[in-house]
């Protein structure tokens, strides 16, 4: 409950100084929506050339495209750590943190989280509502729950890998490039997986499981007969790696050696 | 309970070290090599509940890791570390709702929003409610004066401001104990004064004890009874001021200008039997005072011997006194 009401406090804080900067706000609206069509535009570029992805049409591919924003902006929207290493570890923002009673990643979160970004969602049913349209699909009754479940597993993949990778930082105050990397690896997850090389596919299922964010549960939404123990697998994949992320940044705060002054 | 209880408190931090040129770049690509450095060298401290106590020490003597260690920022390598009963890395979470922190040269407040909405958020974060908040925030906002800049956000406020502010917010669950990091840097003599009464008013109201780091030994001398002086990461004096001072504090000194000339061994003729020691010649003369001389003692054996033009006394400051500990090193202390 606690954990509830602070969430709240911060976002009625993060709403303020939103509306003090309203152009940056805007701008940045703008700028999430020109990137969300730009990758739409990719999308049917190739179909213009081809009618068929690996046995997937067109429709199927948006459809799986507009599925993916969705979780990517929960994650976008809350796990906002690009700057952390700048913000909290070289400038020290930390040790304020630390002298705070709440989970320090906690906090973190609270301080950055970009909820504009949701907005990605949005476009996401946009996207997925007209792929739909122009399909037949046999959605069942139990499909907007698992659809929850998917959502909340993908945005958790996303979020345990990046609280990961951010985490290195608490180890050593070397900036490294591998945020930006992992970005584009993501990427690959909100297209059929199929399609890819063997490798990739074992890599993006089993190593740093991206396919579970796009392409699994959104197949198998549309068709059940397809990647079906992949999709129910979605929520566990996100349970463990947010466990996995949370562990090691605790095990990182342990580690923490402190901003010099 | 005591306030703070550290024995053999240790930190050691491993710092990469890199070899020199370009082949020694290639090297460390494979082989780094890292060196421990001890920064708090298994330092002893208590510190009793009501005490003000200045931690003060060269830059890079482990103040500010000490401050760390002892607000759970940082886990300690050795040692044992109970502040305010707990342990504050471990239980971190419920132990820094008992203590207050100040850094001066980083700000605890929300950059971006309005001073009052981070004592909101704050009172949120320390689930502090009811009617003893408010008539506390009320007071603190009183007695420091930042009722008229409540409104503004903290990237607005002056120095002087901010600090009262970053005060208030720190006292704001009342702490029983209040780390203080170099609070009056960069700060002009009267809000310094403000700040040094504020904080004597709380130490006396409210019970809480201050530990308090800096590098203006001024501070020390407004508010501490006890000094703590670190240095390489050892403690190499603890105690109180006065101690300090008299031990180290090379006595006082008795600057003479004499009308016409003297012999040296004529002024140690005359105060034969007091502990004076004699420096100069001619007409000029420096007398230093140990052991309980005073200038009187001095003066009268003097006067009726010698003609005295002009006579000066200095006393060292705690500032000389602590320059002169550095230099001489930690044997004496």
């Amino acid at each position: 409950m606690f954990h509830v009401k602070l969430f709240f406090h911060y976002f009625m804080q993060y709403l303020k100084i939103r509306m003090a900067y309203r152009s940056d706000f805007l701008v940045q609206l703008a700028t999430d929506l020109l990137f969300q069509a730009v990758n739409l535009v990719f999308i049917l570029v190739v179909f213009s050339h081809t009618t068929e992805l690996s046995g997937w049409t067109r429709e199927e591919v948006i459809f799986i495209y507009g599925y993916f924003l969705v979780p990517f902006s929960f994650f976008s929207a809350f796990f906002n750590l690009w700057d952390f290493n700048e913000r909290y570890i070289i400038k020290g923002e930390l040790d304020r943190v630390l002298t705070r009673p709440a989970h320090s990643l906690y906090q973190v979160i609270l301080e950055t989280m970009t909820p504009e970004s949701l907005t990605g969602a949005v476009t996401g049913f946009m996207v997925m509502g007209w792929a739909v349209k122009e399909m037949e699909v046999d959605f069942s009754w139990y499909d907007p729950f698992l659809f929850i479940l998917f959502v909340a597993g993908g945005a958790a993949i996303y979020a345990g890998i990046y609280i990961l990778l951010t985490s290195i930082s608490l180890y050593s105050d070397s900036k490294t490039d591998i945020q930006p990397i992992m970005y584009n690896v993501g990427n690959y997850g909100r297209y059929p997986i199929n399609v890819y090389n063997r490798v990739i596919q074992l890599v993006l299922t089993w190593v740093i499981p991206f396919a579970f964010v796009g392409f699994y549960p959104a197949s198998f939404l549309l068709d059940k007969e397809r990647w079906m123990t992949f999709a129910l697998l979605t929520p566990l994949v996100g349970a463990v790696w947010l466990m996995l992320g949370v562990a090691v940044w605790n095990r990182g705060i342990r580690n923490y050696r402190g901003a010099g002054n | 309970m005591r306030s703070i209880e550290a024995r053999g408190l240790t930190k050691e931090f491993k710092v990469y070290q890199s070899r020199s040129g370009l082949t020694g770049a290639f090297r460390d690509l494979f082989n780094r090599q890292y060196r421990t450095i001890r920064a708090v060298n298994g330092i002893d401290l208590t510190i009793e509940p009501g005490e003000i106590v200045g931690y003060i020490g060269e830059n890079g003597a482990g103040k500010s890791t000490t401050i760390k260690m002892l607000t759970g920022i940082l886990e300690p390598t050795g040692g044992c570390l109970r502040v305010n009963g707990y342990d504050p890395h471990r239980e971190r979470e419920e132990f820094v709702r008992t203590i207050g922190v100040v850094f001066g040269q980083r700000s605890q407040l929300w950059w971006d929003i309005a001073v009052k909405e981070s004592f909101r958020l704050l009172k949120k974060l320390y689930r502090l409610s009811g009617e003893g908040y408010r008539q506390h925030l009320d007071r603190l906002v009183e007695v420091l004066e930042i009722g008229p800049f409540l409104d503004q956000p903290v990237r607005k406020l002056s120095l002087g401001q901010r600090m009262r502010c970053e005060l208030a917010a720190a006292l704001l669950h009342q702490p029983r104990l209040l780390f203080l990091d170099e609070p009056t840097i960069g700060l002009d003599v009267l809000v310094k004064e403000n700040i040094r009464r504020f904080l004597k008013q709380v130490n006396a109201e409210y019970g809480t004890t201050i530990l308090l780091t800096t590098h203006d030994l001024s501070d020390i001398e407004a508010l501490c009874s006890r000094v703590v002086m670190l240095d390489k990461g050892n403690i190499i004096y603890d105690g109180d001021l006065e101690r300090l001072r008299t031990q180290w504090g090379d006595g006082r000194r008795l600057i003479l200008e004499l009308k016409e000339e003297v012999p040296s061994f004529v002024l140690n003729e005359k105060t034969r039997g007091l502990s004076v020691k004699w420096e100069g010649e001619g007409t000029r003369y420096t007398a230093r005072l140990e052991k309980g001389t005073t200038v009187s003692d001095v003066l009268s054996r003097l006067v009726p011997a010698v003609a005295v033009q002009e006579l000066k006394i200095e006393e060292a400051t705690t500032e000389d006194i602590v320059r002169r500990i550095y230099r001489e090193g930690a044997a004496h202390a």
